[in-house]
C-alpha cells in the first residue's frame, strides 16, 4: 500500500536514516539516489569551498549515519570528506568543517577509517584559527585511543601512533607540538601510555623544544601536579548499598520490576568487591622513569644557561634539575655555584631557590661542593642584621640541606649556628634547635659536648658513615627482639613444621607435660651450649683483639675494660643470635611488629616521649623551609568553642547556698544584701559600736554639760 | 600465626631449582636469583626504600673488584694479586666518557681508599654513578680481602622503574642448606624494608638463570 506522491523520503532524512538501519537491504535504492545526491552537490561545494551549504551539511550527516549498512558503496567516502579537509582547510567555512570532522569521527567511532590517517588529517587542521574545533579535536584523540586501549593494548598500532606523536612534537608548528605534548601527557596520567618511551620523548624532545609552551608543558609535567585523591573520594561515594537492598525486597512487594533491580545491585555490588580486592594499580612519577637522567640534567642546565626566558620558566628548569640531581644522585658541579648567586633574602622567590638546593644535595656530592652554599646562606641570611624571619628561613633551608648532605658541614660553622638556640625570637630559636637534634642524630660529634643530649639507644648504635660508606648489615635490624621471649614461638613453629617433617625433634605437646618441658630443657640446654661455645670463641677474639691494640695498661683500668668487654660480648652474641634466627626462618608480620616496636624504643629516652619524626619525602617541601611562624593563637570563635565546651558537665564557679531545702525562705540577713543602702543606712549605723576614741569624747561632752548645769 | 612461607615450600623451591639446574647443565655456572612482586605500594607517595644487606654465604663468588687506591693500597693489592689504581692513573682517563665507561663495565665493583673517595666526581665525572657502580669506603684499619669478601656477599634491594625486584641470592654449586639460608636472610631483610611488611609482598619466585621460576610466595 505504498502511495509514491505521498513518499516524502527524499526530504525527510532522519526518517530515512531509521529506515535504513532497521532494514537497509529494501531501503538500499533510497540510499544509492541520496548517495547520487551527495556527489552531485560536493562536486559544486568544491567549486566554491568558502560558502556555507545547509543541504550538503545534512547530507554528509546522514551518510555518515549509516555508512556502516553499505560498506561497499560508502568506501570512498572517508577518503573525499578527508580530501576536502586536506585541500580547502583553512578556507573552509568554520561550520561545514565542523560537520565534515563530526562525520568523520563518527566513521572513525564505527571503525570505518584507519586512526592513523585521521590523527594526521587532524594535526594538518591544527593550523585552522579555531580554538573551538582544536579543543574538541584533542578530546577526541585522547578518547579514541582511550577506546582503542580499552580491552587490550595493540602494541603495534600504540607504537606507530606513539611514533607520530613523537614527530609531531617537533613540528614547526608550535600549535601542533603543543597538542602533542598534551595529548601525551594526558595519556599517561590516564595510566595508558604509561611506559617509559613516552616519557624519555618528553624528556628529549620536549623539555629541549625551542617552542616556550611546549618546554614549559613538559617541564610542568616532570615536576608532577597529582590530582588522584580527588578520585578515590568520588569512588567511595557511590557505593552499593546491597544490605539495605535485600532487607527492602523481603519487606516490599514482590513485582518484576524489583526483582530486576535488585539483581542488578548484586551484580554491582560483586563489581565493587573485585575492584576493591585488585590492588590499585600505581604508575611512576615521569621523573623516575628517565633513562640518561644525568645526560637530561646537563643539558637543561646548558639551556639554562643560555636562555633568556622569564624568571618562573628559569624557576622550573632549576626545579627540574634540582630533582633529577636528587633522585638519581647526579654528579653536576656546576649547577651549586650558578644556584649560589641567586641566594640573596631579597631575591624573588627566594625560598624556592633554597629548596632547590637543599633537593639537589645528596649524600654522593662531596662536602666541599656544598660548603660554599652554606657559609653563603650564613652570610645573607643568618645573620643578626636581618630580620628574624630572614634567619628562620636561612636555618630552616640549611637544616634540610644537611639533612640531606650531613657531611658538608663544618664544625666551626654548625656551633655558630646551635648558639641561636637561645635566641629570643622563637622562630629562630626553633629552627636552630632543629638543626642541633638533626645533628644529634647525624653526626653527633661535630656539636659542642653539651649540645649533644642524651643518646638514645638507637643514637648509641648508629655508626657515623664517612664519605661514600655503605650501611651494610648483617641482619634483620632490631632482630634481637625476637630472641627476649622468642622461645615459646619458635617450639609453636617449630610445631607447625614438626606435623609436616617429621625431621625435627618431636617438640609433641599432645604426649602430655612432662614431655614437653623435658623437651624445653633439652632445647634450653643445647642453646646454653651453643653460647658457651660462642663465648669462648668471641673471648679469644676479643682478647688477641685487647692484645694487638694496647699492651701497656695499667691493670686498674684492665678491670674495667673486661668489665666493658664483657658487655660487648653479650652485645655480640644476641647479635650472631639474631643473625642465626635470620638465616634460618622466615618472620611473620607479628614479629616484624615486635621489631618494629623494639626499634621505635630504642629512639626513645626517658626524657622523650616520642621518637622524632623521620619522614624523609623524596622532595624537600617548601613548607619546612617557610616554616617561620610561631604558634599560631586561637581566634575568638574557636576560642569560645572549647570554653564552652569545657562548661559543659561541670557545677556553676561562685558563691553556693549551702541551705538543705533549696526552696525555704531567706533570712533576713541576707534579705538585706538586696536591699537599698537608703532603707539600712540607720540601722548599719545603730549597730556599728562607737570607737574608744568616739566614747572618750561622748563622755567628756557630757561630763562638761554636767558641770555646766550644776 | 605461621610464617608465610613455610620451611617446606622454601627447600621445595631451592631443590627444585637445583634439580633442575643439575639435569639441564649450562655452560656456565647459574646464579639463582630471588625475585620480588610488590603490592599496595605507590611509588609516588610512598617513601622509596633502598638497603644493603650482607649474606652469610657469597652469592656471586666471580665478582671482578677493583681497588682504586692510594700507595699503600696499591701495595696491599699488588701483592694479594687484586686490579688496582691510582690516583694518576685515574687522572690519565681526563674524565674521557668512554674510557670511564669501559672501566665501569670492566669490573663488577669498585673499592676506593679514604684519601682518593672523596676526588672521584672530581677524577672521573659521573660515569661510575651512572653505572651504579660507585667505589665502597676502604678504610686502613680494615683488611682488604675481607672487605673484598663483604663487597662479594653484599646485595642491595632498590626498586628502580618497576614494582618488581631481583636480586642474586647465590649459584647453583651452593648446596641447598646454604641456598635456602641466603634466601631466608634477603626474604626477612627485603620484608623489614617494606612498610606494611607482609602486605607489600605480592609474590616472591627464586630462579636460576635458564632454569624455570620456583614460586615461594
Amino acid at each position: 500500500m505504498v502511495r509514491p506522491n505521498n513518499n516524502q523520503l527524499p526530504e525527510n532524512l532522519p526518517q530515512l536514516q531509521n529506515l535504513i538501519k532497521r532494514d537497509p537491504e529494501s531501503y538500499s535504492d533510497e540510499f544509492h539516489i541520496q548517495y547520487q545526491h551527495f556527489l552531485s552537490l560536493l562536486e559544486v561545494f568544491a567549486l566554491n569551498p568558502s560558502e556555507e551549504n545547509k543541504s550538503l551539511d545534512d547530507i554528509v550527516m546522514f551518510v555518515a549515519q549509516v555508512a556502516q549498512c553499505y560498506p561497499a558503496v560508502c568506501e570512498e567516502f572517508p577518503k573525499r570528506l578527508s580530501d576536502l579537509l586536506k585541500n580547502y582547510a583553512t578556507v573552509l567555512d568554520p561550520a561545514m568543517r565542523n560537520c565534515f570532522v563530526k562525520a568523520l569521527i563518527l566513521l572513525r567511532n564505527k571503525n570505518l577509517v584507519p586512526a592513523l590517517d585521521i590523527l594526521e588529517l587532524f594535526f594538518q587542521l591544527l593550523r585552522c584559527p579555531d580554538k573551538n574545533l582544536r579543543t574538541f579535536l584533542q578530546t577526541h584523540i585522547v578518547t579514541d585511543i582511550k577506546n582503542m586501549n580499552a580491552k587490550h593494548k595493540d602494541m603495534k598500532l600504540n607504537s606507530s601512533l606513539q611514533a607520530f606523536m613523537y614527530s609531531m612534537l617537533k613540528d614547526a608548528n608550535p600549535k601542533a607540538a603543543k597538542m602533542s605534548a598534551d595529548i601525551m601527557i594526558e595519556l599517561y596520567k590516564k595510566n595508558i601510555w604509561n611506559d617509559s618511551k613516552t616519557v624519555n620523548v618528553i624528556a628529549t624532545v620536549g623539555c629541549f623544544s625551542k617552542v616556550t609552551k611546549v618546554l614549559v608543558t613538559s617541564l610542568k609535567f616532570f615536576l608532577g601536579h597529582d590530582e588522584e585523591d580527588e578520585e578515590e573520594d568520588t569512588d567511595s561515594e557511590n557505593e552499593v548499598d546491597l544490605k539495605g537492598a535485600l532487607m527492602a525486597n523481603r519487606v516490599n512487594k514482590k513485582t518484576k520490576k524489583r526483582t530486576k533491580q535488585l539483581a542488578q545491585i548484586k551484580k554491582q555490588a560483586v563489581k565493587a568487591q573485585k575492584k576493591k580486592k585488585n590492588a590499585p594499580a600505581f604508575n611512576f612519577s615521569g621523573i623516575h622513569l628517565v633513562h640518561n637522567p644525568q645526560g637530561m640534567a646537563e643539558g637543561l642546565f646548558k639551556q639554562l644557561q643560555a636562555t633568556n626566558e622569564r624568571f618562573e620558566v628559569k624557576l622550573m628548569h632549576l626545579d627540574v634539575i634540582s630533582r633529577l640531581i636528587g633522585i638519581h644522585d647526579l654528579f653536576l658541579f656546576g649547577f651549586y655555584p650558578y644556584i649560589t648567586r641567586f641566594l640573596q633574602p631579597h631575591q624573588r622567590q627566594v625560598t624556592r631557590v633554597l629548596q632547590f638546593a637543599a633537593q639537589a644535595s645528596h649524600e654522593l656530592v662531596p662536602g666541599d661542593i656544598i660548603e660554599p652554599i652554606l657559609k653563603t646562606i650564613a652570610n645573607n641570611f643568618i645573620t643578626e642584621r636581618n630580620s628574624s624571619d630572614v634567619m628562620a628561613i636561612g636555618l630552616n633551608a640549611t637544616r634540610e640541606i644537611c639533612m640531606r648532605c650531613p657531611l658538608a658541614m663544618g664544625e666551626d660553622l654548625l656551633q655558630d649556628l646551635a648558639m641561636y638556640k637561645t635566641y629570643k625570637e622563637k622562630s629562630v630559636m626553633m629552627a636552630a634547635r632543629s638543626l642541633i637534634t638533626l645533628y644529634r642524630e647525624q653526626l653527633p660529634a661535630l656539636l659542642h659536648k653539651k649540645d649533644r643530649g642524651r643518646q638514645t639507644e638507637a643514637q648509641a648504635e648508629r655508626k657515623v658513615r664517612a664519605y661514600g660508606e655503605r650501611e651494610v648489615h648483617d641482619t634483620v635490624l632490631g632482630a634481637e627482639a625476637l630472641l627476649k621471649d622468642s622461645k615459646t614461638i619458635d617450639i609453636e613453629s617449630e610445631d607447625d613444621t614438626d606435623s609436616n617433617d617429621g625431621e625435627w625433634v618431636n617438640v609433641a605437646h599432645s604426649d602430655g607435660e612432662g614431655g614437653g618441658a623435658d623437651d624445653d630443657e633439652e632445647d634450653e640446654d643445647e642453646e646454653e651450649d651453643d653460647d658457651d661455645e660462642d663465648e669462648v670463641n668471641s673471648d679469644d677474639e676479643e682478647n688477641e683483639e685487647g692484645d694487638n691494640s694496647d699492651e701497656g695498661v695499667e691493670s686498674g683500668e684492665e678491670s674495667a675494660k673486661a668489665k666493658k668487654e664483657k658487655k660487648d660480648m653479650k652485645i655480640l652474641n644476641q647479635k650472631e643470635a639474631a643473625q642465626e634466627l635470620a638465616l634460618t626462618r622466615i618472620f611473620t608480620d607479628e614479629d616484624f611488629k615486635r621489631i618494629n616496636a623494639a626499634n621505635l624504643k630504642k629512639t626513645v629516652t626517658s626524657a622523650r616521649k616520642r621518637p622524632l619524626e623521620q619522614d624523609r619525602a623524596e622532595f624537600v617541601k617548601l613548607n619546612s623551609i617557610e616554616m617561620i611562624y610561631k604558634k599560631r593563637k586561637h581566634d575568638k570563635e574557636s576560642r569560645l568553642e572549647t570554653v564552652q565546651a569545657g562548661r559543659q558537665d561541670r557545677e556553676r564557679f561562685g558563691w553556693k547556698d549551702g541551705r538543705v531545702n533549696e526552696h525555704c525562705s531567706k533570712t533576713n540577713r541576707e534579705k538585706r544584701k538586696t536591699k537599698n543602702f537608703g532603707m539600712l543606712r540607720h540601722k548599719a549605723r545603730s549597730k556599728v559600736k562607737k570607737s574608744f576614741k568616739d566614747k572618750q569624747q561622748a563622755l567628756r561632752k557630757h561630763l562638761l554639760h554636767q558641770k555646766k548645769m550644776k | 600465626m605461621a610464617s608465610k612461607v613455610s620451611r617446606d615450600t622454601l627447600y621445595e623451591g631451592v631443590n627444585g631449582l637445583l634439580e633442575a639446574s643439575a639435569k639441564k647443565k649450562r655452560g656456565f655456572l647459574e646464579t639463582v636469583e630471588l625475585q620480588i612482586g610488590l603490592k599496595n605500594y605507590d611509588p609516588q607517595k610512598d617513601k622509596r626504600f633502598s638497603g644493603t644487606v650482607k649474606l652469610k654465604h657469597i652469592p656471586r663468588p666471580k665478582m671482578k673488584v677493583c681497588i682504586l687506591g692510594d700507595q699503600q693500597h696499591c701495595d696491599e693489592a699488588k701483592a694479594n694479586n687484586v686490579d688496582f689504581m691510582d690516583a694518576e692513573a685515574l687522572k690519565k682517563l681526563n674524565k674521557n666518557k668512554k674510557l670511564v665507561k669501559k672501566l665501569a663495565k670492566s669490573y663488577d665493583a669498585f673499592l676506593a681508599s679514604e684519601s682518593l673517595i672523596k676526588q672521584i666526581p672530581r677524577l672521573l665525572g659521573p660515569g661510575l654513578n651512572k653505572a651504579g657502580k660507585f667505589p665502597a669506603l676502604l678504610s686502613h684499619q680494615e683488611s682488604m680481602i675481607g672487605k673484598i669478601e663483604e663487597v662479594k656477599s653484599t646485595i642491595k634491594f632498590q626498586m628502580k622503574k618497576v614494582l618488581c625486584l631481583s636480586v642474586a641470592v647465590g649459584h647453583v654449586g651452593m648446596k641447598s642448606d646454604e641456598l635456602a639460608q641466603n634466601v631466608n636472610l634477603s626474604i626477612n631483610f627485603l620484608v623489614s624494608l617494606l612498610k606494611k611488611n607482609w602486605q607489600n609482598v605480592r609474590s616472591l619466585h627464586v630462579k636460576s638463570s635458564m632454569g624455570p621460576p620456583q614460586r615461594l610466595y
